[in-house]
């Protein structure tokens, strides 16, 4: 069965704690393990504060849209915002053992979600995050 | 996010309490950059113990310290980590980076 929630909220830093919690408790709806529910929050909270810090450029207020969508296979989580286009330069994950303090966020997503797919349209940027359930790999 | 010094011997004991995330980790930058380019300092020791949750601005901070600590000949040494801090810090590939102590004798034995 299918289920989707959709939050829409401005992207402030200083609420970030708070769609941390929705994600989390989307994840544990899913049953998914604290290791995994911790992996989702974390990929999503990167790519929160992304949107706040460039598609906004920091500017806190602008609304964003979070859709969680649960299926059999796999959740999602569609991130919507009206900013600037993303730089797709920015978007391609860089060697993360280098001591450099920042620019890992990417990685993070990369990391643990198995589909991250970036869309740009008509004044707004779409980002699509997707887990698959751990049995439904084949793993 | 509270956070707070305290001066052990020439150690300085960084404090944090609660999330580090993009909203917070500027102020969680600033502190540790203060400690680690304090006169005096030998050694700075973050005691994450109280840190539930650090995303990627809040690892950059602490990598930040790390890089000034090497710089200023200041020792860096992380105690405490939560299951979420230490899994962190090991996708970061940074685990074995950072100086990580169990707790807060050890992170300050000579």
């Amino acid at each position: 069965m299918s289920v989707t929630y959709k939050f829409e909220f401005p992207g402030d830093p200083r609420l970030l704690c708070v769609m941390r919690k929705a994600v989390e408790l989307c994840s544990r709806l899913t049953g998914f393990s604290d290791e995994l529910c911790r992996s989702l929050t974390l990929a999503v909270d990167e790519a929160l504060s992304n949107i706040i810090r460039h598609a906004y450029g920091g500017n806190a207020g602008q609304p964003i849209e979070m859709v969680f969508r649960r299926a059999d296979e796999r959740v999602e989580f569609i991130l919507t915002d009206s900013g600037r286009e993303a730089d797709l330069e920015r978007l391609q994950p860089k060697p993360p053992d280098e001591l450099r303090p920042g620019g890992r966020g990417v990685h993070f997503i990369r990391e643990i979600m198995d589909e991250v797919e970036y869309q740009r349209l008509p004044g707004q940027n779409r980002l699509r995050l997707v887990k698959y359930r751990p049995s439904s790999t084949g793993l | 996010m509270q956070i707070s010094t305290r001066r052990v011997g020439t150690a300085t004991v960084v404090d944090v309490v609660g999330d580090i995330d993009l909203y917070n980790s500027p102020e969680v930058r600033n502190v540790v950059l203060g400690a680690v380019r304090a006169p005096g300092a030998s050694r700075v020791v973050m005691n994450l113990q109280k840190v539930r949750y650090i995303d990627s601005s809040g690892v950059a901070s602490l990598v930040e310290g790390l890089k000034t600590s090497r710089t200023a000949n200041v020792r860096f040494v992380l105690y405490g980590l939560s299951t979420a801090a230490r899994e962190v810090l090991e996708l970061s590939r940074l685990i074995t980076v950072f100086e990580v102590a169990e707790n807060e004798e050890q992170a300050l034995a000579p």
